[in-house]
C-alpha cells in the first residue's frame, strides 16, 4: 500500500505548488528572489496556525508585523540569533530542529556541503520542515543545500501606488517552483497582499 | 475587630467586567476611533464585549457570526493580553498610592487584603468608598470622559469578593459582604460562578449541574472526601470555594526555610534586560528549593529598590502556580510599569521574590489549564536549551508594543523571561492601526539600523522636503549602496510625529514609498519604505 507522505498544511492558494498538496516533514523548502521573505513567511503561516511551532534562525530584519499580517501564529514564533562561528551554527540549527516543527533559515556565508548535509539528516531525522531563505546569494546556497523545492520569486506589477500617490497595496508575483522533488518545473502567479 | 477566620482573608476586590472590551475600546478612543459596541475574540468565540454590546445582546461565548449578527455595528477585534495589561495599568497605580502592596492576577482586577488599608481609613465600608473614588477618577481618566462600569467588592476569601464586586458593578455602589458571612452569601449562588470566577473548568461545572448539584451550597454541604473521589484535587478546591475559603489550604507543614530571594547588585542597574535576566536566575533557584518541599509558589510578592531609595512592591497570582520564567515576566511587567508611571530615577540595586502563597505541589501543574500541547512543552524545553546556549539575548519571541514605525510595533523580548507555554494560548496581533502608521501591508523586511540613501530628482539634485511636508521636486533617481534604481512610482510624503509633548525623545519625520527598478535589470522592482530625519535620507523597510 503507497501510504501519503506526513505534511504540514500550506495556505490554499500555495497548495498547486507542492506537488503532495503541504510541506512534506524531513524535506528543505528554498525560498528566492525578490519576494523571498515574504513568500517564505506565507509558506509556513497555516502550519503554525495549526499548532507547530516556528523557529527562525539568523534571518536578519524579518518584519514581524508582515509575519502577523500573512496569518503567522506569533506566539509560536521563536528568533534565534545563532553565533558566529560555524560549527556553533551547525549545533545552533540541530537544538533549534530539536524542539521545533518548522525552521527558518538564512545560510551565512562559509557553510560547507558537509555542514548542509548535518542539517538535512537531522532534519529528515526530526520530521521537521526547512524553509530556507536565498535572498542574496542564492545560487551558493542551492548548490549546498540541494533543495527539494525551489521557490523563486518575482515581482511583476506593484499594485496601488502611483506617481505621487495611494500606496503600496500588494503586488503579483511570478513563483517559479522547481528542485529534484517538483516532477516539472512551473510557473504561477500569485497575488500577494504585502 | 472581628475574629479571623485563618482560612480565609479578608480581600477588597476592584473589579472592571469585560476588561478586555473596555481596554480595546480605549485603545482605539486613543486613536481616534469612536465605537461604542466592541467585543473581543478569542477562539473563534467572544469573551468579553462592552456594555452597549451586551445591551444589545451579544452573549460572551457566542460565535463570531451569531455576534456579528446581532449586533452589526459591533467592532470586532482579537484578544491582546498586552494590552490589556498596558490600559489597566494607570488604575492598578492610582490604587497603589493608597494601599501599596497590591495583588494583579488578571487584567481587570485589583485584589488587596484589607486587614491595614481598613485599619487606617477606618473600616470596610469606608475602605470601599475610597476605593470606588479612586478607580473612578483613573478610569474617567483614562477613558476620557466615557463611563466604564467597575465595582468595588468587600468579603472573605477571593470568591465572595470577586461575586460581590461584579454585582456591585452591576448596581454602581460598593458593597461589603460582613466577616463571616460568606458561605451564606455563596450558598445561594449557582455553580457556575466557580467557572466565571475561580477558573474552574467548565466541563467540571457542567459534570456539577448533571449531577443535580446546582448551588455551592450543596456543594459546601458535600463530604470533601467524596468530591475529592470524583474530581480528584480540583473536588477539594471546589468544596472548599463554596465554603468561603481560600481556595488553597494554609500549607500545615513547616514552610520551607528562608522563603525570600533577594538578590543585591554590586552597582545600579538600568538595564531592563539585566533585572529581569538575574531575576530568572533567582526565580530558578527559589522554585527548585520550592518543588524539593513539594510546593509550588501561587502568590508571589516582588519588591523592586532603586540607589535613590524607590520602592515598589506588587502581588501577583495564578493558581496554577508560577514558573520560574513566569515570575520573570512578572518581574519585567511590574519593572516596565514602574518605568512608564515615571516612578524610577535611577538604576534597581535590588530585588526580593517572596512567595507568599504556596500550595502542594501536583506533579505537572501546566496541565491544569488544559491545551497545553506536546509541541509546546517541546517547544518550551529547546528554548531552554537554546538560551543556555547561546544567551539570553540570542533567543527571542515577539511582543506587541504598539507604534506608527514598522520596526516600533512588535519588539523581541528575550524568551528566558516569557510565560512560553502559556503564551501559546493567547494570541499575538496587532490590528487595530495607529494613526499614521504605514498602511498595511507591512514590509516583510524590516531594518535595525536604517540604509542611508540619497533621493535626487531629473538634475541629480537631492529632493528635500518643506516644512509644509512638499517634496522640492519629483523624485526620479534612488542611489542605494551605490546602486542607480529609476523611481518608477512614489506615494507620500506623510508627516511623523511622534512625542511632541516629550522634548527628549520626540520624532518629526516623513516618510515615503518607493517602487524602484534597476536600468540593468529590467526585471526587477522592489519597494522601499523610506524616511527623511534630520536632513536625511534612509531605508527603513523593503517588501521583500
Amino acid at each position: 500500500m503507497y501510504e501519503p507522505l506526513p505534511t504540514l498544511p500550506v495556505p490554499p492558494e500555495l497548495r498547486v505548488m507542492f506537488p503532495e498538496g503541504g510541506l512534506v516533514r524531513g524535506r528543505t523548502v528554498l525560498c528566492s528572489g525578490d519576494a523571498a521573505v515574504a513568500m517564505a513567511l506565507r509558506v509556513v503561516s497555516s502550519a503554525t496556525q495549526a499548532g507547530s511551532w516556528l523557529g527562525i534562525v539568523g534571518v536578519h530584519n524579518v518584519g514581524v508585523q508582515a509575519a502577523s499580517e500573512h496569518d503567522v501564529a506569533l506566539q509560536r514564533v521563536v528568533f534565534v540569533q545563532p553565533a558566529s562561528s560555524r560549527t556553533e551554527w551547525v549545533s545552533t540549527v540541530a537544538a533549534v530542529a530539536d524542539g521545533f516543527d518548522l525552521l527558518m533559515l538564512e545560510v551565512p556565508h562559509g557553510v560547507t556541503m558537509a555542514d548542509a548535509r548535518r542539517v538535512q539528516t537531522r532534519i529528515q531525522a526530526r520530521r521537521n520542515a526547512l524553509v530556507l531563505i536565498g535572498a542574496t546569494h542564492q545560487s551558493a546556497v542551492q548548490s549546498v543545500f540541494q533543495p527539494d523545492v525551489i521557490m523563486n520569486t518575482a515581482t511583476t506589477k506593484w499594485h496601488g501606488i502611483e506617481r505621487g500617490a495611494g500606496h503600496v497595496q500588494g503586488r503579483d508575483v511570478q513563483v517559479a517552483v522547481s528542485g529534484r522533488r517538483v516532477p516539472k518545473a512551473r510557473q504561477h502567479s500569485l497575488h500577494f497582499v504585502g | 475587630m472581628p475574629a479571623m477566620n485563618a482560612e480565609s482573608t479578608r480581600v477588597a476586590v476592584v473589579a472592571c467586567p469585560d476588561w478586555q472590551a473596555v481596554a480595546a475600546q480605549c485603545d482605539l478612543h486613543a486613536r481616534g476611533q469612536v465605537f461604542d459596541a466592541v467585543a473581543v475574540l478569542h477562539a473563534q468565540r467572544v469573551i468579553a464585549r462592552t456594555a452597549a454590546a451586551a445591551e444589545q445582546g451579544v452573549q460572551v461565548g457566542m460565535r463570531k457570526r451569531e455576534a456579528q449578527a446581532t449586533c452589526p455595528n459591533m467592532h470586532i477585534t482579537a484578544h491582546n493580553p498586552e494590552r490589556d495589561r498596558l490600559m489597566f495599568e494607570p488604575v492598578v497605580h492610582a490604587i497603589a498610592e493608597l494601599v501599596p502592596l497590591v495583588e494583579v492576577s488578571m487584567p481587570g482586577v485589583v485584589v488587596l487584603a484589607t486587614r491595614g488599608p481598613s485599619r487606617y481609613v477606618g473600616g470596610d465600608d469606608a475602605l470601599a468608598q475610597r476605593l470606588t473614588v479612586i478607580a473612578e477618577t483613573a478610569l474617567h481618566k483614562l477613558a476620557q470622559g466615557q463611563r466604564i462600569p467597575f465595582g468595588v467588592g468587600i468579603a472573605d476569601g477571593r470568591l465572595t469578593a470577586m461575586i460581590a464586586a461584579r454585582s456591585a458593578a452591576s448596581v454602581g455602589l460598593p458593597r461589603v459582604v460582613a466577616p463571616n458571612e460568606s458561605a451564606q452569601c455563596l450558598a445561594v449562588l449557582p455553580v457556575s460562578v466557580l467557572a466565571d470566577f475561580a477558573e474552574i473548568d467548565r466541563n467540571v461545572v457542567s459534570l456539577l449541574q448533571r449531577l443535580g448539584l446546582a448551588h455551592l451550597g450543596n456543594i459546601a454541604e458535600i463530604q470533601p472526601s467524596i468530591l475529592v473521589g470524583r474530581f480528584g484535587p480540583v473536588g477539594n478546591e471546589m468544596q472548599r470555594l463554596a465554603r468561603g475559603l481560600d481556595r488553597h489550604p494554609p500549607i500545615v507543614v513547616a514552610p520551607p526555610p528562608e522563603r525570600a530571594s533577594t538578590h543585591r547588585f554590586e552597582a545600579p542597574v538600568e538595564d531592563v534586560n539585566v533585572v529581569v535576566l538575574t531575576a530568572r536566575e533567582t526565580a530558578n533557584e527559589l522554585v527548585a528549593h520550592l518543588g524539593n518541599h513539594g510546593a509550588s509558589c501561587v502568590r508571589l510578592h516582588i519588591s523592586l529598590h532603586t540607589d535613590h531609595g524607590e520602592q515598589n512592591d506588587r502581588v501577583w497570582y495564578q493558581p496554577e502556580g508560577l514558573t520560574a520564567a513566569a515570575m520573570a515576566e512578572r518581574v519585567r511587567w511590574q519593572l516596565d510599569a514602574w518605568i512608564a508611571s515615571r516612578g524610577v530615577t535611577s538604576g534597581v540595586v535590588l530585588f526580593r521574590l517572596s512567595p507568599i502563597g504556596l500550595r502542594a505541589k501536583e506533579g505537572r501543574q501546566l496541565g491544569l489549564w488544559g491545551d497545553s500541547t506536546e509541541a509546546d512543552e517541546w517547544a518550551s524545553r529547546a528554548i531552554e536549551r537554546l538560551t543556555a546556549m547561546l544567551g539570553a539575548e540570542s533567543v527571542r519571541v515577539p511582543e506587541w508594543r504598539g507604534g506608527r514605525d514598522p520596526a516600533e510595533v512588535f519588539t523581541l523580548t528575550s524568551a528566558a523571561v516569557v510565560d512560553v507555554e502559556r503564551r501559546a494560548l493567547s494570541h499575538v496581533t496587532s490590528e487595530t492601526q495607529w494613526n499614521g502608521a504605514l498602511p498595511t501591508p507591512s514590509p516583510s523586511v524590516v531594518y535595525d539600523d536604517p540604509l542611508p540613501v540619497l533621493v535626487c530628482d531629473a538634475r541629480g539634485e537631492e529632493v528635500t522636503v518643506s516644512g509644509r511636508h512638499e517634496l522640492s521636486a519629483e523624485p526620479t533617481v534612488v542611489i542605494l549602496q551605490q546602486h542607480h534604481y529609476n523611481v518608477l512610482s512614489w506615494a507620500g510624503p506623510w508627516p511623523v510625529e511622534e512625542r511632541w509633548w516629550d522634548t527628549s525623545r520626540q520624532r518629526r519625520m516623513v516618510r515615503m514609498q518607493f517602487v524602484v527598478g534597476r536600468n540593468d535589470i529590467a526585471t526587477t522592482t522592489r519597494a522601499l519604505v523610506v524616511i527623511r530625519e534630520h536632513g536625511q535620507w534612509w531605508v527603513t523597510a523593503r517588501y521583500g
